[in-house]
């Protein structure tokens, strides 16, 4: 070796190493491989796995370092100052195509129907550092179960595993449920569930992304598609106000499955099953495709879009002429992007001239941005947390995750409590910690604050579960009534149920109505019965359902993951979704709609609608949103609040 | 089902043993086993239970260890050693007896269910009285097709393993006379004459 050591550096907290002849100076405690990777330099691996702690297992990183007897492992190997590691050698290179021959010793080889075909670490490393043949006779393989299914979801293939552990460090460390184990021992060795029974976690769904090689399979990607034939939108998971970071990865215009996309702040690269495998639903054929007129009594008949526009302008404009602005009731949903919900509420509020404006049916008393202050990272950082009943978690489980990982990582206590539970009893509980995270969700709101108020003694911070994937952004649009948008106070309206009921009985004349919204069918007969009695019903939905049968103007919508726009998650994190599918509908995009409506309804300053025009203009108008930009945190300063 | 009292005292009392109660699981199987003869799901998740870790975790170490029966054995273990001491004294001529008077192949239990058996085991470190077997707990050495016999028929007529409940105490000393047996350990012969110290005893302390 005639490499020379970095040369020792300040004493900074950093050390410098020597890799393959470069020098990089990484903070102490750094691991050989991460140290590499700093430098461009790639050591194969596949025990280790960003998330999970070091076992060294797989031998697959084994590399040169200068003074020590024998190879190192690289994932287990911390830096020290001055010392000369070589990845690029002879030595290095025998040794990786050792691991590799031994890996395929019994490796059944079958990538041509392996599911993880061109996404594979094992094929991967093969090609670039394995040896092109292997002296084992393929006909002496030993063999193991094939497509066991370990759940409805979950498939094990036996004789493709390497053995590298991730799976049972992955129950170990990231779920605490320890479900799958290593049985029997040497070549029998095997991953298996205790008595071979399914797996129960709600978190299975990270397993096949967790394992390096095609050993375990998604039940509901098998044989769908290879790799390099899917097309890949980056978006956000429409199942929950948790905003988790996906891949929405579609092949033939349909999506084959939803991969995790690795936002440390949020999701921390794991799903939940319910998010995971809701991808078939956005698949339905069963969708709203033209434009309709269905005058109460006439005859129903398709027509163009703009056609559908005016008609629905003309029975708006009747109603408000007849019986005043107020007489016109305004749905949208926690399934709209921000960019339509806020020109939703600009839409009821200026141009229309309504009060009554929500997104859902349940009124929020004393709703306040600070409920939302404690972000999904920073519950890591907290001594205490409290959760309020059950809800939290059933709405967004990955949230259970982050509180798991709270109490391993920082010995966090997390108490979950009756979400009645007394205020003062987990005051003395959580006495002590320093900072103290609530959490509830919105049905339990105002029993949080009533925590939250008792515990003294330490910094307390709330997060408040929003329902529906941007249910969070439609509150600060001001979908809702009293609130307008950036919680700025508005006129007092009725709120969702009121809406519905006020239309049932007469008071309420039209009702408009931004879908899909799956809270809004939850209502039952009063929504029966409003839709029945109103004069005019201007429905803009994707899907037919029962707001879509009874309207008297039906406009097309889009799928989520037909449009482009930005959601808000529970911790006001704004985050772009990006379209998967081609549109079912040749109508213009939902913001184009609401434009046009307004527009007809002789509003003169607003421009056509396209999607990052309005969002350009949202961020104009609501400061928080322009400093989060895509990404960041929308926080709304005190002064803001109503 | 469930596990006697007594065993689940003796897994409580492992548990106090460790740091982590993780580490009793293996004393903890044994119990069980001893009990129940193998070690069956119920029962490893019983040990689960009082132990505080999953089922799953108590499976994997006992697929690890060969001591460890997943499946009902026989009401007797025999393991026979074929390694080089016993081979060189006729040990096949005792697996190929034991296979004619079991009337079945190694690593399966007999018809009545009296005894499971092996010859796959390596050294039993009993080689000073090759061939040697184990049966249960003991091992039986200077083995003739004869004396095989007298010991399976003896064996026959007792209980299993000497560690069993407190009901099996009679007869829990099989055979003891057997001339070739002794306890494992134990030195061939039996004990003589009290041991001596390998240095007088210093009077000065």
């Amino acid at each position: 070796m005639t490499q020379t050591p970095a040369a020792p550096g300040p004493d900074d907290g950093r050390v410098g190493v020597t890799i393959d002849g470069r020098e990089v100076r990484v903070p102490k405690g750094t691991l050989v491989l991460d140290a590499a990777t700093e430098l461009g330099i790639h050591i194969p691996i596949y025990c280790a796995h960003a998330k999970l702690d070091p076992v060294a297992v797989c031998r697959m990183c084994l590399v040169h370092i200068e003074k020590f007897p024998k190879p190192q492992p690289a994932c287990a190997t911390t830096v020290a100052e001055g010392m000369v590691v070589t990845t690029n050698n002879a030595e290095v290179t025998k040794l990786r195509e050792g691991v590799l021959e031994f890996l395929l010793v019994n490796h059944p080889l079958d990538c041509p129907v392996c599911d993880r075909g061109g996404e594979c670490d094992l094929q991967d490393f093969t090609f670039r550092y394995g040896p092109g043949t292997s002296r084992f006779p393929i006909t002496e393989k030993v063999h193991f179960a094939k497509a066991l299914p370990l759940s409805q979801h979950i498939e094990l293939d036996q004789e493709r595993c390497i053995l590298c552990w991730r799976c049972v460090r992955y129950y170990d460390e990231i779920t605490g449920e320890k479900e799958i184990v290593l049985q029997q021992r040497g070549v029998q060795t095997l991953v298996t569930t205790f008595n071979g029974e399914q797996l129960k976690s709600n978190f299975q769904g990270n397993l096949p992304e967790v394992c390096p090689v095609g050993a375990l399979t998604h039940r509901e990607y098998r044989f769908r598609a290879r790799p390099w034939e899917l097309q890949r939108a980056p978006s956000v998971c429409p199942e929950c106000s948790y905003g988790c970071n996906i891949n929405a990865d579609s092949r033939d215009f349909e999506i084959k499955r939803f991969a995790s996309r690795d936002n440390p702040l949020v999701d921390d690269m794991w799903l939940c099953d319910r998010g995971r495998y809701s991808f078939p639903q956005w698949n339905t054929s069963e969708r709203v495709r033209r434009p309709q007129l269905r005058p109460r009594g006439g005859e129903q008949r398709d027509v163009t879009a703009v056609e559908a526009i005016s008609a629905a302008a003309r029975e708006l404009r009747a109603v408000v002429d007849q019986h005043g602005s107020g007489a016109v009731g305004v749905l949208g949903s926690a399934l709209n992007t921000n960019e339509e919900l806020w020109l939703l509420g600009r839409l009821a509020r200026d141009v229309i001239g309504t009060p009554h404006i929500d997104h859902q049916l349940e009124p929020f008393e004393k709703l306040d941005p600070a409920e939302h202050a404690l972000g999904i990272a920073d519950i890591e950082e907290c001594d205490a947390l409290v959760v309020l009943g059950a809800e939290p978690e059933a709405e967004a489980p990955v949230l259970t995750l982050r509180l798991f990982k709270a109490e391993r990582k920082r010995g966090a206590r997390v108490h979950r409590l009756d979400h009645g539970a007394d205020p003062s009893r987990i005051a003395s509980a959580v006495r002590g910690a320093k900072t103290i995270g609530v959490i509830a969700d919105e049905t339990n709101r105002a029993h949080a604050a009533r925590v939250a108020a008792a515990i003294t003694g330490g910094a307390v911070r709330r997060l408040t579960v929003t329902r529906g994937v941007n249910g969070r952004g439609a509150k600060d649009m001001g979908v809702l009534p009293g609130l307008a948008a950036g919680y700025r106070s508005a006129p007092s309206g009725k709120h969702g149920r009121e809406i519905l009921e006020a239309a049932a009985s007469g008071a309420l004349r039209a009702l408009l109505i931004l879908g899909p919204n799956p809270a809004l069918e939850t209502a039952g007969d009063v929504l029966q019965r409003a839709l029945a009695r109103a004069d005019s019903v201007v429905v803009i939905d994707s899907r037919p359902g029962v707001c879509a049968g009874a309207a008297t103007v039906l406009i097309p919508g889009h799928a989520f993951f037909e449009k482009h726009g930005t959601v808000t998650n529970l911790e006001g994190r704004v985050q772009r979704i990006r379209p998967a599918l081609p549109p079912a509908t040749p109508t213009p995009t939902e913001t184009r709609v609401l434009s046009s409506l307004a527009a007809e309804l002789g509003a003169r300053d607003w421009d056509r609608g396209e999607p990052s025009a309005v969002n350009r203009a949202l961020r104009a108008a609501l400061a928080p949103y322009a400093a989060a930009g895509n990404g960041g945190r929308a926080t709304w300063v005190a002064e803001a609040v109503a | 089902m469930s596990l006697s009292a007594a065993t689940r005292a003796e897994i409580e009392t492992a548990r106090e043993r460790y740091p982590q109660a993780r580490s009793a699981i293996l004393p903890a199987l044994w119990a069980v086993q001893h009990e129940v003869g193998h070690l069956s799901p119920d029962g490893m998740e019983e040990v689960a239970r009082i132990l505080h870790v999953t089922a799953s975790e108590v499976e994997a170490v006992s697929t690890f260890y060969s001591m460890y029966f997943q499946k009902p054995h026989g009401r007797h273990e025999v393991i026979v050693c074929i390694n080089v001491s016993c081979a060189l004294r006729g040990a096949d001529d005792i697996v190929a007896h034991l296979e004619r008077s079991l009337g079945c192949e190694s690593g399966s239990t007999t018809a009545d269910g009296e005894f499971t058996w092996s010859s796959t085991v390596e050294c039993l470190g009993a080689c000073g009285g090759a061939p040697a077997m184990q049966l249960d707990h003991r091992f039986v050495e200077n083995l003739t097709p004869e004396s095989v016999d007298a010991t399976l028929a003896a064996a026959r007529a007792s209980s299993p393993h000497a560690t069993t409940g407190p009901g099996d105490a009679v007869g829990a000393e099989p055979a003891a006379a057997s001339s070739g047996e002794r306890r494992r350990g134990a030195p061939a012969g039996g004990r003589t004459r009290p041991r001596r110290r390998t240095k007088p005893e210093a009077s000065d302390g």
